[in-house]
């Protein structure tokens, strides 16, 4: 594969020299060599259009011909393909674009077009394209195991964890992989928790409780995303709490997720907690750097786009606490190269993921960084800047600037400064040292992006 | 090349050209026509390397030949020359165009340069033969409904999709839906059952405008990369857009909470002039109450003032109160071809359906703009 991208890139240089600029751009842009027969010595190419596919064949075709043969003289003839939009990664309406007054948000749209009518299950959530590793595999055994044995095995699956590590996409997929096994048996439901309360609160105000009961309870599977959000609004709990019983007790699935522990949600009843809490309850935590990796491996794939070892390291190395955030950089990078066409190398991703990570940080003091590590570790700002050596304020202190260099980019000596008048080398030390340290230590790892997360939270 | 040619044939024939954008920074040649004079016509093409249009017009040849020419200049001269009959000679690099009066020397570029033109792949080839006025009605009842999406690039264009031997024009932008039916059996196809192909909206467009003054039969065909339109005079060839179309009848709503049927003009002049008053987005409100009787048309726009228009309607099912984008309603509207209009309404997640109770060929999703 490579060697026929090799070769084209050789053959394109030449034909460059041979004709316009215009010409070049117009007829070569996107073009590739797509196959190369040895036996025969055919070589198939594959243009942008049609008119690049007559125009390349009637004008071209023996300078071609005899560029390929000085390259590699055992190709005798040359084919050629109109390769498909996809392929050809162009925008298709970039001459005649015209902006047309987009609908504002509040105009409805069809959601069927995206999502299942009937399920609200998106399609492209499934277990296949869900990365599995250390921080989840858990959460996607039980998942699996709950659609395998709809209603026996975990009832109700509580599944929580941070925003943007897979949550929704996990819950989903349980219900795909449910619609596909049991095709239109089994009555599949997915609701995000605000939508469930809109239907209580609708119910109420148009008097029509009775079909939020019968529209709830005669569901096999219950897929309910982000229950926090029903917290403190009664009636909906209410009425969950209610639908709930019933479904339980005909022995239907119930499927919820949550950003935090059932526990931890302030504003839930008594009752709805104890019920969470007699399921099955997994977390999703952050990924490690491996599994960062594959995801990005994965993404990448999905949309048809590389990019070099060494970039995917430094996405998955620089972005700690979301996967959406990754999704984010890759099409920030994906959309760069489209505009650039060309390769990113290694220093163009790093500006563009210090941008997108800088929205973030901008307003954040090393007061703050200091404050929250001793918040955190529970030791007083004296220990932490003093010279004790002893362990529990050691790593506090080392964590604390290695966050300012981290988040803040602050310089070694400013840091030695601001850490009680230190040199700059320890300070070096310190952040060469837990920069290391997070990679082998998980649990250092999550303290660190618990740390970030609360700096991120409050900014004073 | 050497040819005598009217003026008025040729301006027509260079109007059919004028839709084709003629401008790239890339490829300078793009800005030229070519003309070719061959078997008692000549030949005019344009291209902007996504449409390709050929238009034949008849004339004298006295000598055969191609040239390629500056679109504009040539438009210019031939819509202000007064004289009915044109000469248009080639001497050398420079093509002659002269009256009794009037001589004009314009500089073109070797044909060789100018894009060949691609043709239908013959092997995958499959026809269909529409009476014209079909099919560009067909066209323009769906393709306002369609949009310029880079997001979604399958929903920009028109669906021509063959379907139990009825042949289906369908366009959406995601909030509404146009779908328009013409039954098949008298059309001459080779087409499968459930076939279908998505035209770019550009391309429509330039096929109802090229096309809206023949009559006659038009002959469409496809391998399913490309399309080919193509009347006695005149041929059109555009790529296709690649992708599926979503699954339209998924969206077109079989219940409805509210059925109205009212008198299609007075409903549509109500619209208008409530909809001076309407806010940014459009909006106006459709409301009935308790006595089913009377449908209330409201907008209200903070800076201006607001309005209502009340309409004697037939109602059947629920009350009613729904706002919609006034501009969305109106576009259905109009290619609704009996007095009365049917309207389904559904409550505000649903989309609801616009219909003449007559002609059920047409139809019209649209969704609403949620209150508040």
């Amino acid at each position: 594969m490579d060697d026929l991208k090799t070769l084209w890139q050789q053959a394109l240089a030449d034909i460059e020299l041979h004709i316009s600029k215009a010409n070049f751009l117009t007829w070569f842009k996107n073009s590739k060599l797509v196959e190369k027969n040895d036996d025969t010595g055919a070589v198939v190419i594959g243009v942008s259009s049609h008119f690049a596919k007559e125009w390349i064949q009637g004008k071209y075709n023996k300078v071609l011909l005899d560029i390929l043969q000085n390259i590699d003289d055992t190709i005798t003839r040359i084919e050629y393909i109109v390769l498909s939009s996809k392929e050809v990664e162009k925008k298709l309406f970039e001459k005649t674009k015209k902006v047309k007054e987009q609908p504002s948000g509040n105009q409805v749209g069809f959601i069927e077009f995206s999502a299942d009518p009937e399920t609200n299950l998106h399609p492209r959530y499934v277990f296949d394209s869900f990365v599995v590793g250390s921080s989840n595999e858990l959460a996607y055994a039980a998942s699996s195991a709950v659609s395998r044995e709809v209603g026996k095995r975990y009832n109700p699956l509580f599944v929580y964890g941070s925003t943007g590590l897979g949550k929704t996409h996990l819950i989903q997929a349980i219900g795909n992989e449910i619609v596909r096994v049991h095709k239109k048996r089994k009555k599949v439901k997915y609701v995000p928790s605000e939508r469930f309360v809109n239907d209580v609160v609708w119910a109420i105000r148009s008097r029509r409780m009775d079909d939020i009961k019968s529209k709830y309870r005669n569901i096999d599977v219950l897929i309910i995303d982000d229950i926090q959000f029903i917290g403190g609004k009664e009636r909906s709990e209410e009425e969950f709490f209610h639908t709930f019983n019933i479904l339980y007790q005909n022995n239907k699935q119930i499927i919820i997720s949550s950003d935090r522990p059932p526990a931890a949600i302030p504003t839930l009843e008594e009752r709805l907690r104890s019920r969470f809490e007699g399921g099955m309850i997994v977390d999703i935590t952050y990924p490690d750097y491996e599994m960062k990796l594959a995801i990005i491996k994965n993404k990448l794939q999905e949309k048809g786009f590389s990019l070099s070892d060494e970039v995917c390291g430094l996405i998955a190395s620089k972005i700690q606490r979301n996967v959406r955030e990754i999704e984010g950089v890759l099409n920030k990078l994906y959309f760069y190269k489209e505009l650039k066409n060309s390769d990113i190398d290694i220093r163009t991703a790093e500006d563009i993921i210090t941008n997108t990570l800088q929205q973030n940080t901008v307003h954040i003091q090393p007061q703050q960084i200091i404050q929250t590590v001793e918040d955190f570790f529970e030791v007083s700002h004296a220990d932490l800047i003093n010279k004790s050596r002893r362990k529990e304020i050691v790593l506090p202190r080392q964590i604390a600037m290695f966050l300012m260099r981290d988040m803040l980019g602050m310089s070694y000596p400013d840091i030695g400064d601001k850490m009680g008048k230190r040199d700059h080398t320890t300070a070096i030390h310190s952040y060469d040292k837990i920069s290391k340290e997070i990679m082998k230590n998980k649990s250092l790892n999550q303290k660190v992006i618990l740390i970030k997360e609360q700096i991120q939270k409050n900014p004073s | 090349m050497n040819v005598i040619i009217l003026k008025n044939n040729l301006k027509e024939g260079l109007s059919i050209l004028s839709g084709i954008k003629k401008e790239s920074s890339q490829l300078p040649v793009l800005k030229n026509i070519l003309l070719e004079a061959r078997d008692d016509k000549v030949y005019v093409t344009a291209t902007d390397l996504e449409i390709a249009v050929v238009h034949g017009i008849p004339a004298k040849i006295l000598e055969k030949g191609s040239v390629a020419i500056p679109f504009s200049v040539f438009l210019q001269i031939i819509q202000n020359v007064s004289s009915e009959r044109i000469h248009l000679e080639k001497e050398g690099n420079v093509l002659r165009v002269y009256t009794d009066n009037y001589t004009a020397k314009i500089a073109t570029t070797p044909p060789d340069d100018f894009p060949i033109i691609p043709s239908i792949e013959e092997s995958k080839k499959q026809h269909v033969v529409f009476d014209i006025n079909t099919l560009l009605d067909g066209f323009s009842s769906v393709m306002n409904a369609s949009q310029m999406s880079d997001f979604r690039p399958e929903l920009s264009g028109v669906l021509l999709h063959m379907l139990h031997s009825t042949f289906r024009f369908v366009a959406t932008d995601s909030f509404r839906l146009a779908k328009k039916e013409y039954i098949g059996k008298k059309i001459d196809t080779s087409f499968q059952d459930d076939d279908s192909f998505i035209i770019p909206l550009k391309t429509v467009q330039e096929v109802v405008r090229i096309f809206s003054n023949e009559k006659g039969t038009l002959r469409i065909d496809c391998d399913m990369r490309q399309v080919l339109f193509e009347t006695e005079s005149t041929t059109l060839i555009s790529r296709l857009i690649e992708g599926n179309f979503p699954d339209y009848e998924l969206v077109i709503p079989k219940e409805f909470d509210t059925k109205v049927t009212c008198n299609k003009d007075e409903f549509v002049s109500a619209l208008k002039v409530v909809s001076s008053l309407s806010n940014r987005l459009h909006e106006v409100k459709l409301e009935i109450d308790e006595d089913l009787k009377h449908m209330k048309l409201l907008s209200s726009s903070h800076e201006v003032g607001e309005s209502e228009h009340l309409l004697t309607v037939k109602v059947e099912g629920k009350p009613l109160s729904l706002s919609f984008n006034w501009k969305f309603l109106f576009d259905g509207l109009k290619h609704v071809s009996s007095d009365t209009v049917f309207f389904g309404f559904n409550s505000e997640q649903k989309p609801s359906l616009i219909q003449s109770p007559q002609d059920e060929t047409y139809l019209y999703v649209i969704t609403s703009i949620k209150s508040g």
